[in-house]
């Protein structure tokens, strides 16, 4: 039975849960059983120094990894992101080589442009040919962000992408 | 931290200062970890969504539609980001459904940081480290987000309609009541 009708909002929803002795047991449990592990908490503090100042954000429209229902044997192929930005779209293709991955990029529309893989490994620095595209040999996986500094206009804003773990 | 705090933490973050940054961090690490934990992650790939998620906030600070609403963000980009790591790892892990005891610790902390001071705690938090991923992500982020996060927030965040926040929880918490109860004495 409800006491009131908690669903429309507010911090206290209804219903028999919050006299249940099993919910305050979860309530004082968890945050004992499982605190923010310290190697954890750290990781955010040093994402700050990868900001870039006046970029253009080219934001993840769409990644093939999401769009695969979960508990599906996907297939081992490249993996197919789309970035979107203002100015340019970055098509990216990413090939798993063993325990390594392969970059294969698109700028669209076709632009010269310096493309700087920003990589916890390192940075990887390649120049797109004339029809936009690039390669990335031999990276390692985990968290990854392209930013491209078109030829020509080097005084002008980068494009960055989102990060994703490659 | 009420909104206006924190509406100003993100503009001074996006303006480049790092204080502001880090109290952002120490503040919502715990958010990111109630998701993080609730998934059947490696230790790397906890990690590594973690570190995705704070990066891919650095380049948004500036480009938040809501700075307020900065919890939800947060949840909604690890929430995402745990699940295309178990897709792409091809793991199955279908909602609802019982975890093997080998997904059970991913090897993070050491056993003294689970300050569990009774075999009541410890059977109640084994019972429910076997749960389905969203009856565990939905009970972490109800619970360790508190009071960061409203009822909507969390159903906005979750991506689930707040009319089923409350019939969820309550059949979790019978899938846990239901393997407590079996063959387990309570003594309590």
């Amino acid at each position: 039975m409800r006491q009131d009708d908690g669903i429309t909002g507010g911090k206290q929803a209804a219903g028999s849960v919050e006299h249940d002795p099993l919910w305050h047991e979860l309530v004082a449990l968890l945050p004992a059983a499982d605190p923010v592990p310290p190697e954890i908490a750290l990781i955010g503090r040093s994402s700050f120094s990868w900001r870039t100042i006046d970029a253009e954000l080219a934001e993840l429209a769409y990644d093939s990894v999401g769009a695969s229902p979960v508990g599906l044997r996907g297939s081992d192929g490249p993996r197919q992101l789309t970035f979107v930005a203002p100015s340019v779209t970055i098509e990216l293709q990413v090939v798993p080589v063993g325990e390594r991955r392969q970059l294969l990029g698109l700028l669209v529309p076709a632009r010269d442009a310096r493309v700087v893989v920003r990589h916890h490994d390192g940075i990887a620095a390649v120049q797109t040919d004339e029809t936009g595209r690039f390669e990335v040999e031999d990276l390692a996986p985990g968290p990854g962000s392209l930013r491209c500094q078109m030829v020509g206009n080097e005084g002008g804003a980068p494009v960055v992408t989102d990060w994703v773990n490659l | 931290m009420d909104a206006e705090e924190l509406s100003s933490l993100v503009g001074a973050a996006a303006d480049g200062d790092g204080h502001a940054w880090e109290a952002l961090v120490d503040h919502f690490s715990g958010l990111v970890w109630s998701v993080v934990g609730a998934y059947g992650l490696t230790w790397a790939d906890a990690a590594d969504v973690t570190q995705v998620t704070w990066l891919r906030l650095v380049e948004h600070l500036g480009r938040l539609r809501d700075p307020t609403r900065l919890g939800a963000w947060l949840v909604t980009t690890t929430r995402r980001e745990c699940l295309d790591r178990l897709r792409a790892a091809n793991r199955e892990s279908p909602a609802g459904n019982e975890r093997s005891f080998e997904n059970l610790e991913f090897g993070g902390p050491s056993p003294e940081m689970r300050m569990l001071q009774s075999e009541r705690e410890s059977l109640v938090w084994r019972a429910f480290r076997q749960l389905g991923d969203r009856c565990q992500e939905l009970i972490r982020v109800l619970i360790l987000t508190q009071p960061a996060l409203s009822y909507q927030e969390v159903a906005d965040a979750l991506e689930m309609p707040i009319g089923s926040i409350g019939p969820t929880r309550a059949r979790c918490l019978d899938e846990l009541r239901r393997r407590l109860g079996s063959g387990v004495s309570t003594g309590f």
